[in-house]
């Protein structure tokens, strides 16, 4: 592989990660909140924005993580076939069917940027009585996504390597 | 091509991709983005991330992150060691009695949670090494601990009724409810295999030497208090769920917070096994979520589609089916599909199509949701694909081959099964409590 | 011949609702336009969740709309008049009177025209009461609670200590069951009974914030010019057809269930009391009719015909 490339993987491993690492602090934002809502409920009148912010925490989480979870390889995968496979004949298989992955995240993308665009230039408020602006949430979702994009590009070189025979480091 | 063919073509090609071993989610978002293109040109291209905005106005998903922080903090909290310590002394002396004891544990564990990571984790890292060190025969030990684990999501609290529930829109309290004499019922058709089966051959699960479990009465009863953060802990989540204090929601931060809280008291949290924690929740929960993402988009294509009716108009019309009919060859439907699919995104695409057509039959939705439940404790469970099974196979020794692993969830399934069918044919084990408790939620 | 036209309509209505409001117009639709074209039609949430209702149309996602303008988060000033405008009509005629005599009609074509989405018809549903589980006799008794209600109602009740929440519409029942909302401000009662809500609640106001719902058929631009035009004129004579149809259901299924047909308790608060929330909307109107000039053309339209309708007396104020 090509300098470049380790370079690139590289860096987007160490980002992605550092992100990820941030993120999963996250479930401690959703408590809170979800906690507050709870105790301003019996203690005084409960506030109009916790079920929908802890909503949008939550789209925040699982997007943004999205990443890092490629990276630690959390998803689930049918291995009635594959689980017997020697790491290279995986390697090889994932290198083309990581396509799928990539289509699905085109489409996800491309629906989040249109959606973003809209939220922007109509500055669109959610549909509650709250009516935050949904730009801000639209933006966290679309780099979530793009940044898992990035991931899979990486683990895309990554895997080819192993495929060739020399993996990456 | 007509609806009909083309839901079918769908069906397939997401089979087709997952059997190439690519990610689930990828491959059912896959064929759900491409199709939604295919069929509705510039207008379907962002069907899948409108699919996101439907995952994140579906409130109850709070619950799913806040559950398997909860299950992965339980598991470290060392509540376990504690129960285990007590079911050990308690139960050791009969043959198999660890085993019986494991069971006991899951059903603890269980009752504090609402999915089967809690259990894996906790029957994987302190059960299973304690079981194969007492020479208990490693394919039975296997199966216990899965088989135990996946009471996870039907004794209450369970992530899979609150999802049935709103699919269904059946009142979560009382599918919760409905859950515990079913799970009760396994666990102890579980029990009962095991003593059998170490009866008949005890050196399956030998029976702890006496010096072991030899100790003054007060010492055996002291160690009963490893039960008391667990009641506390079910208490503050099911408790002020069931009486109306915290909402469903809310109640899964509760639980979240006292899992958290309960291994500050024993001591256990550093910064490892912290990073631990919020390493392995995030990684499950992304796992969760975005087969729940991809499988909405399917989902929302399949439906567009007009799947339900044609189902419907295939068993009612076409095949003349009676209801009885109609409902065991769902259940069989289920369970094929279940031992080939993710249960999240079966519960996403095909429940939606048969919950309807099972009200409209006259069935009762709640009694409904735990034989559904039960089909999805079995799916998690059966080869090839299961996520207990990719569980089990992160964490178990390597003495233990992916072949034990297969072997051992055959007696237990099998139980599942008659379990399922005891409870078909009697539903008021699961109506009767449901009927005569009051709750709110 | 060309090739058939093929329709997505999503309603905002659930499946159970939507059997009543709308598909009698679209099997009607289906029936007379002979193969031409085909209406397919969605219930609530079901291809797009109900907040991207607008957008969607708007990409063409889906091909046309049946819903309220707040309910759709229209991205146009007047969308606050969709739905329930607090006292903007007592009774469900008030409000094809409004926009077929009092000029909202062009209005709306106007506001529509500028976001590329083709307003067809506006129409009345049914009035907005509370249904709670526990019986509402005074203003006091509002406060705190967690209703579910459109996004306009809900910021206009916020001042009597109301808590809106907004989840989508077929999780209502679940939501009420777990504790996530308390009470629900969405309709009469007869769409409480046709939804199913009624089994989840026990209580219903019968002071209402609105006489009537007002919502409307739309479609997206360009595919409203492609339907030739018998089949515009023929659609339309069936949104007509649906009005009307849900004009006399909603009337007579209020009086009948009102009088007995339902399992809900009726309760009331004092109509004096209740006066006080009507000043208040006086007040939000004001406020609204700052917010733009159509906004505010609106209002004095609104003011106008209240003031005719005062004058008139009996049976009409
Ligand atoms: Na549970
Ligand atoms: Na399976």
């Amino acid at each position: 592989m090509p300098d470049a490339i380790k370079t690139y993987v590289h860096v987007v491993d160490a980002f992605n990660r550092r992100v990820g690492r941030i993120v999963m602090y996250g479930i401690f934002v959703m408590m809170g909140i979800l906690l507050y809502s709870s105790i301003s409920k019996t203690m005084f009148l409960p506030a109009h924005w916790t079920l929908e912010m802890a909503q949008f925490v939550m789209a925040g989480y699982y997007l943004l993580g999205g990443a890092y979870s490629l990276q630690l390889d959390s998803h689930v995968r049918m291995d009635l076939i594959y689980g017997r496979w020697s790491p290279r004949t995986k390697a090889a298989v994932d290198a083309v069917t990581i396509m799928m992955l990539f289509v699905y995240l085109f489409f996800l993308l491309y629906g989040g940027i249109s959606s973003t665009a809209y939220a922007l230039q109509y500055t669109e408020t959610s549909y509650s009585s709250w009516s935050p602006y949904m730009a801000p949430v639209k933006i966290v979702m679309v780099i979530g996504i793009a940044l898992t994009f990035l991931q899979a590009t990486s683990i895309f070189f990554k895997d080819l390597a192993v495929a060739m025979g020399r993996p990456l480091a | 091509m007509s609806y009909e063919m083309i839901a079918l073509l769908m069906f397939s090609s997401m089979m087709m991709s997952m059997l190439t071993g690519q990610r689930v989610f990828a491959a059912i978002g896959f064929v759900g983005v491409v199709a939604a293109a295919v069929l509705w040109g510039n207008g379907g291209f962002e069907l899948g991330f409108s699919a996101g905005m439907k995952l994140m106005k579906w409130y109850p998903l709070l619950t799913l992150p806040l559950f398997i922080f909860m299950g992965y903090m339980l598991s470290e909290s060392g509540i376990a060691e504690d129960l285990y310590k007590a079911f050990h002394v308690w139960m050791g002396g009969l043959p198999g009695g660890l085993a019986v004891g494991t069971i006991g544990l899951m059903v603890v564990i269980s009752a504090m949670n609402g999915l089967s990571v809690a259990g894996m984790a906790i029957g994987a890292t302190i059960a299973l090494p304690e079981l194969l060190k007492r020479g208990y025969d490693k394919i039975m030990v296997s199966g216990v601990i899965q088989a135990g684990s996946s009471l996870g999501i039907l004794v209450p609290p369970s992530v899979v009724l609150v999802l049935y529930g709103m699919i269904a829109r059946q009142p979560v309290g009382k599918l919760w409810i409905a859950g515990v004499f079913p799970g009760l019922l396994l666990a102890f058709l579980f029990v009962v295999y095991i003593v059998i089966r170490c009866k008949i051959n005890p050196s399956l699960g030998p029976a702890l030497p006496k010096e072991e479990r030899n100790m003054p009465l007060v010492e055996k009863l002291k160690l009963l208090r490893a039960g008391i953060l667990p009641f506390v802990i079910f208490f503050l989540m099911m408790g002020l769920f069931v009486m109306g204090v915290t909402s469903l929601v809310e109640s899964s931060a509760v639980g979240a917070l006292s899992a958290l809280a309960a291994a500050a008291i024993k001591g256990r949290l550093n910064w490892a096994m912290w990073n631990r924690v919020l390493e392995q929740t995030l990684g499950i929960s992304c796992m969760f979520m975005w087969i729940i993402l991809a499988a909405l988009c399917f989902g929302a294509v399949f439906d567009g589609l007009g799947a339900v009716k044609a189902i419907e108009h295939l068993l009612v019309d076409e095949l003349g089916m009676s209801p009885w009919q109609i409902l065991i060859m769902m259940q069989i439907s289920y369970l094929i599909m279940g031992t080939f699919l993710d249960d999240t995104a079966m519960l996403v695409i095909v429940a939606p199509l048969y919950i309807p057509l099972v009200g409209k039959l006259g069935f009762d939705l709640i009694w409904y949701g735990v034989l559904y439940t039960i089909t999805c404790q079995v799916a998690y469970m059966t080869p090839p694909f299961g996520y207990n099974l990719f569980l089990m196979r992160a964490m178990a020794p390597p003495e233990i081959t992916l072949v034990d692993i297969y072997r051992s969830i055959v007696p237990f399934v099998a139980i599942m099964l008659v379990g399922l069918a005891i409870i078909m044919a009697f539903p008021e084990i699961a109506t009767w409590l449901p009927a005569h408790v009051y709750v709110k939620g | 011949q060309d090739k058939k036209i093929t329709w997505r309509l999503q309603t905002y209505a659930g499946a159970a609702l939507a059997e009543e409001v709308v598909r009698p117009c679209v099997n009607a639709f289906n029936k007379a336009a002979n193969g031409e074209m085909e209406i397919e039609l969605y219930t609530a949430d079901q291809l797009v969740p109900t907040g991207e209702l607008f957008r969607a149309m708007q990409a063409g996602t889906i091909d046309a709309v049946q819903s309220d303008d707040d309910s759709m988060n229209s991205p146009v000033d007047i969308k606050v008049f969709g739905g329930y405008f607090p006292f903007a009509s007592r009774f469900s005629l008030d409000v094809p009177t409004l926009f077929y005599q009092y000029g909202l009609d062009k209005i709306w074509e106007e506001a529509y025209d500028e976001v590329g989405v083709k307003w067809l018809s506006a129409g009345a549903w049914d009035p907005c009461n509370f249904s709670t589980n526990k019986p509402i006799k005074s203003l006091e008794d509002l406060k705190g609670l967690r209703v579910f209600t459109f996004p306009t109602a809900g910021k206009f009740l916020t001042q009597f200590g109301v808590v809106p929440v907004t989840i989508p519409f077929e999780d209502v029942p679940v939501a009420m069951q777990t504790g996530e909302i308390d009470a629900i401000a969405w309709s009469g009662i007869t769409e409480m009974k046709t939804s199913g809500w009624e089994e989840v609640t026990k209580y219903f106001l019968t002071n209402n914030i609105s006489g009537g719902w007002c919502g409307s058929f739309f479609a997206n631009g360009d595919r409203w010019k492609e339907v030739p035009e018998h089949l515009q004129q023929l659609w339309r004579v069936c949104m007509d057809s649906s009005h009307y149809r849900r004009l006399h259901w909603y009337w007579g299924g209020e009086a009948s269930l009102r009088a007995g047909g339902s399992s809900l308790e009726l309760t009331t608060i004092p109509a004096e009391e209740w006066k006080t929330v009507e000043e208040k909307a006086y007040a939000f109107w004001d406020e609204i009719a700052a917010q733009s000039e159509r906004n505010a053309k609106v209002v004095k339209i609104l003011k106008d015909y209240q003031a005719v309708m005062e004058k008139a007396g009996s049976p009409y104020r």
